[in-house]
C-alpha cells in the first residue's frame, strides 16, 4: 500500500506538470500539429482523427502477455495458445500493458468480481465486440481503432471507425433518450481547457474490455479531456454503478492524433464478416465444415511451412 | 428509463459565442468562425417525388391550379387503408403469403405528408427531370438481376407459374441486396435485413419514418448523422482535406468524401464506392458530388449530382430542400439495427425448420412458397 500512495503521489505530480504544460503550450500553435491550438471561441481544438495507443481494450489492469485464448499447457501458470487462435502464433497474444486504472483495481461488488471472471474465461461467446456491436463509452474511445472529432460551439460529434459508431456530445440543453442507449447521452461543458462529459442512459449490453470488465444499466460515466499538447489529450474517466462496483472509480489515458497527411476514417465495418461466425451454422449449405449443431468445432489445418521442416531432423 | 444520478449541472455552455439568429429574419445563419452555418436537425414534411411526372414536361415548377389540385391528390392518398388492409390480385389480402411477407402493418408507418413542394421533381437535369436512359451493359446486367429474382419466385403465389426453376442453386449475378425468394445463407437476404445501413446519396422521405439528419460542422469537417430507415442511420464524416482519393481498389461502402468551400456551398466529392451499394442502378463506379448550402434560416438545400458512365448514358443532378426540425423536441436516435437483429436468424432458422418439415413429408416444399413479395410497393 505504501508503493502504491507513493506511485499516486507521483503520478498526482506528473498530472500537475502535465497541467501545466498543458496550459503553456496551448497558448500557442504547437510546432508538430498541423492545426490552430484553439478555435473561433477560445477552446482547445479538439478537431481531427484521434486514437489510443494502449492495450486498455484488451485489459485495463497491468497485464503481461499472454494468449487470446489459451489451453493448459506444461505449467499450470503458463498456458499456451488454443484453438480457434493457435494458427495465429504471435498475431494470437493479447499484447502486453502497465494498465489504466488507478490503484491498479476495479471495485466490483463479490457478484461482480464473480462474473466478471466468468466473463474473461467465456469471452469469445460474450464480448460484444466479437458481435460488432456499438461499444459504448469509455471503450469506443480507446479502442485501437481511430475517430474522428467535429467540434463546433453547442455540439461535439465524435464519429468511431469501429462498426460505425457515433455519439454527439450536447454543449447546450438536449432532449432526453426516450430509451437506453449503446453509446449513452453525453451532455459536456468546458471547465477552462478541459472539456468535461456527463454520459448516462446506458444500457447493460456493452463491456468495458475484452477481459470482461462490465457495468450495468446504472452506469454514470463522467469524462475529462484535457489537452496535454496541441495533439495529446489527457482522458480520464470516472465510472459509477453502485449495482457493479462498491465505489467511484477512475482510469486515466493518452489520446493521440494522427498527424499523417493521409489520415483518414475509414469504416471498419465489421457487421456482415461475424455473420459467418454466429450464423454460419444456419446456412443450408454450409462453409465452415465442422459445425455440429450450433458449435463450431474448429480442426485448424496448418501446415508447417517447409523451410522449417529443415530444422526438424 | 433509468434514475441515474446527474451531479453535474447540465449544459452549462462557457465562453460560447454563437450567432444568434432572430426569428423574424430568414437570412442564412454563420458559424463563429464565419463559415455558413449548416448546423441543425433537418428533415423534411414537404412531398416531392424524385422523378417528374410525365405531364410537367420540362417544367421544373406547377401553377397554383395545378399545385392545388395534386395537393388534394396528395390528401386523397393519405386515406387510403394501409398495406395491411390493401388489397391482393383484387382479393383482400388478409392472411395471404404476400400479406405475411408485407410484415408491417399501417401502424408502422406513422404521419404522412401535409405538404407538397410547387417544384415537380427532385431531378433537375436533365431537363424532363427523370433519370437518365440506362447504358446497354447496364440495362442489360439490372434485366439479368431482375430474372433471377423471377426465377426464384417461379411457382409461388407471387410469382410466375411454372415448376420450381433450376435456377433456386444458382449464385446471384449481382452481390445480392434485394429481398429475393431464397434464404440458403445470409447473402440471400436484402441488404436492410442484414443492417448494412443506408447509402449515400440520402434521399429523405415524409412522414415519421422519413429520417431526420444531425448536421455537426468545424472548420475541418462536416460530420452528418442521419437517423433513417428504422434503425439503420448512419454517422458519416466529410473531412476537409486536399488529400486526394483513396486507392482505386479500396472500396468503400458509402465511399470516400472529401469536402472542401465553394463560395458558401460546402461541397463533398465521393469516389470508391463498393459493389455492395446500389443507387438506383449504380454501383462501385458510382462518382456523387453533394452540395450542401444554407437558403435561410430555416432551409438546407442538398443537391447532389451523380455521374456513372457503367450505368447511365449521362449524368444527373438532384436537389432536395431540408427543414429546419425543432432541436427540442426532435429525436435523433442511435441506429442498432445490427445489435437487435433477430430477424435475420429467424429467417434462416425458419427456412430450415421448413426444408426440415419437407424432408419429413409434415410440411409444403419452402422452394413453392413466396417469402420475397409485399416489401416496397408490389
Amino acid at each position: 500500500m505504501a508503493t502504491r500512495s507513493i506511485w499516486r503521489g507521483v503520478a498526482l505530480a506528473v498530472a500537475a506538470i502535465g497541467l501545466a504544460l498543458a496550459v503553456s503550450s496551448i497558448r500557442t500553435t504547437g510546432e508538430s500539429s498541423t492545426r490552430d491550438a484553439r478555435v473561433a471561441d477560445g477552446h482547445p481544438n479538439l478537431n481531427g482523427i484521434w486514437q489510443a495507443s494502449n492495450t486498455a481494450n484488451w485489459d485495463l489492469l497491468p497485464h503481461a502477455v499472454h494468449p487470446a485464448v489459451s489451453q493448459p499447457g506444461v505449467y499450470a501458470n503458463h498456458p499456451v495458445l488454443a484453438a480457434p487462435v493457435v494458427a495465429l502464433g504471435a498475431v494470437g497474444l493479447v499484447p502486453p500493458g502497465p494498465g489504466v486504472v488507478e490503484g491498479d483495481e476495479i471495485p466490483y461488488t463479490p457478484d461482480a468480481a464473480a462474473r466478471k471472471k466468468e466473463n474473461g474465461e467465456r469471452w469469445l461467446d460474450r464480448d460484444p465486440e466479437v458481435r460488432c456491436y456499438m461499444p459504448g463509452i469509455p471503450r469506443a474511445m480507446y479502442m485501437p481503432y481511430p475517430f474522428q472529432i467535429t467540434q463546433s460551439a453547442n455540439k461535439i460529434q465524435m464519429v468511431f471507425a469501429y462498426a460505425n459508431a457515433s455519439r454527439t456530445i450536447f454543449l447546450e440543453e438536449a432532449p432526453l433518450p426516450p430509451a437506453d442507449k449503446w453509446m449513452g447521452h453525453s451532455v459536456g461543458h468546458w471547465e477552462g481547457n478541459t472539456l468535461v462529459v456527463h454520459v448516462t442512459n446506458f444500457n447493460d449490453r456493452t463491456w468495458l474490455s475484452r477481459a470482461g470488465d462490465f457495468h450495468s444499466d446504472a452506469l454514470d460515466v463522467v469524462e475529462r479531456l484535457t489537452p496535454v499538447t496541441p495533439d495529446a489529450l489527457r482522458y480520464e474517466v470516472t465510472l459509477t454503478d453502485p449495482n457493479v462496483y462498491t465505489r467511484p472509480w477512475k482510469m486515466s489515458m493518452v489520446l493521440y492524433r494522427q498527424l499523417e497527411e493521409n489520415a483518414t476514417l475509414m469504416d471498419f465495418r465489421c457487421l456482415e464478416f461475424v455473420e459467418e461466425t454466429f450464423l454460419g451454422h444456419l446456412r443450408k449449405n454450409q462453409l465452415v465444415k465442422h459445425w455440429e449443431g450450433d458449435t463450431i468445432v474448429l480442426d485448424v489445418t496448418r501446415r508447417v511451412p517447409e523451410g522449417d521442416k529443415k530444422y526438424e531432423r | 428509463m433509468k434514475s441515474a444520478p446527474r451531479f453535474l449541472p447540465i449544459a452549462i455552455l462557457v465562453g460560447a459565442v454563437t450567432i444568434v439568429v432572430s426569428a423574424q429574419t430568414s437570412k442564412a445563419p454563420r458559424t463563429s468562425w464565419g463559415a455558413p452555418d449548416l448546423q441543425g436537425i433537418w428533415n423534411t414534411n414537404t412531398f416531392l417525388p424524385l422523378e417528374r411526372a410525365a405531364k410537367f414536361g420540362t417544367r421544373p415548377t406547377m401553377t397554383e391550379e395545378e399545385h392545388a389540385q395534386e395537393l388534394a391528390g396528395l390528401q386523397e392518398r393519405n386515406k387510403r387503408p394501409g398495406r395491411d388492409s390493401r388489397d391482393v390480385a383484387g382479393k383482400p389480402g388478409v392472411g395471404t403469403e404476400k400479406d405475411v411477407a408485407r410484415a408491417y402493418n399501417e401502424f408502422w408507418f406513422g404521419d404522412k405528408p401535409t405538404k407538397l413542394s410547387y417544384s415537380t421533381s427532385m431531378v433537375i437535369d436533365p431537363a424532363d427531370g427523370r433519370i437518365p436512359a440506362f447504358t446497354p451493359d447496364a440495362a442489360q446486367r439490372i434485366a439479368a438481376k431482375k430474372e433471377f429474382l423471377a426465377a426464384l419466385l417461379q411457382g409461388t403465389s407471387g410469382g410466375r407459374p411454372g415448376s420450381i426453376s433450376p435456377r433456386r442453386g444458382d449464385p446471384s449475378p449481382d452481390y445480392n441486396l434485394d429481398r429475393i425468394n431464397r434464404a440458403d445463407g445470409p447473402e440471400d437476404r436484402g441488404g436492410p435485413e442484414r443492417c448494412f445501413g443506408n447509402g449515400v446519396p440520402v434521399v429523405m422521405g415524409t412522414g415519421t419514418f422519413g429520417g431526420v439528419m444531425q448536421l455537426v460542422q468545424s472548420t475541418d469537417s462536416v460530420s452528418l448523422y442521419y437517423d433513417i430507415g428504422q434503425g439503420s442511420g448512419f454517422a458519416y464524416v466529410i473531412p476537409i482535406t486536399k488529400r486526394p482519393h483513396l486507392p482505386k481498389n479500396i472500396q468503400l461502402y458509402r465511399g470516400d468524401a472529401i469536402g472542401h468551400w465553394e463560395g458558401d456551398t460546402f461541397v463533398a466529392d465521393v469516389t470508391n464506392f463498393s459493389d455492395e451499394t446500389d443507387f438506383h442502378g449504380a454501383r462501385e463506379n458510382l462518382h456523387l458530388v453533394m452540395r450542401f448550402k444554407r437558403v435561410d434560416a430555416h432551409t438546407l438545400s442538398v443537391q447532389f449530382t451523380v455521374d456513372d458512365p457503367t450505368t447511365w448514358t449521362k449524368s444527373w443532378t438532384a436537389v432536395q430542400e431540408l427543414e429546419r426540425a425543432d432541436e427540442k423536441t426532435t429525436l435523433v436516435l442511435e441506429p442498432g439495427c445490427h445489435e437487435g437483429n433477430y430477424g435475420l436468424m429467424g429467417m434462416l432458422i425458419n427456412t430450415r425448420a421448413a426444408e426440415k418439415a419437407f424432408r419429413e413429408g409434415t410440411g409444403p416444399n419452402p422452394a413453392t412458397q413466396d417469402n420475397a413479395t409485399g416489401g416496397g410497393d408490389n
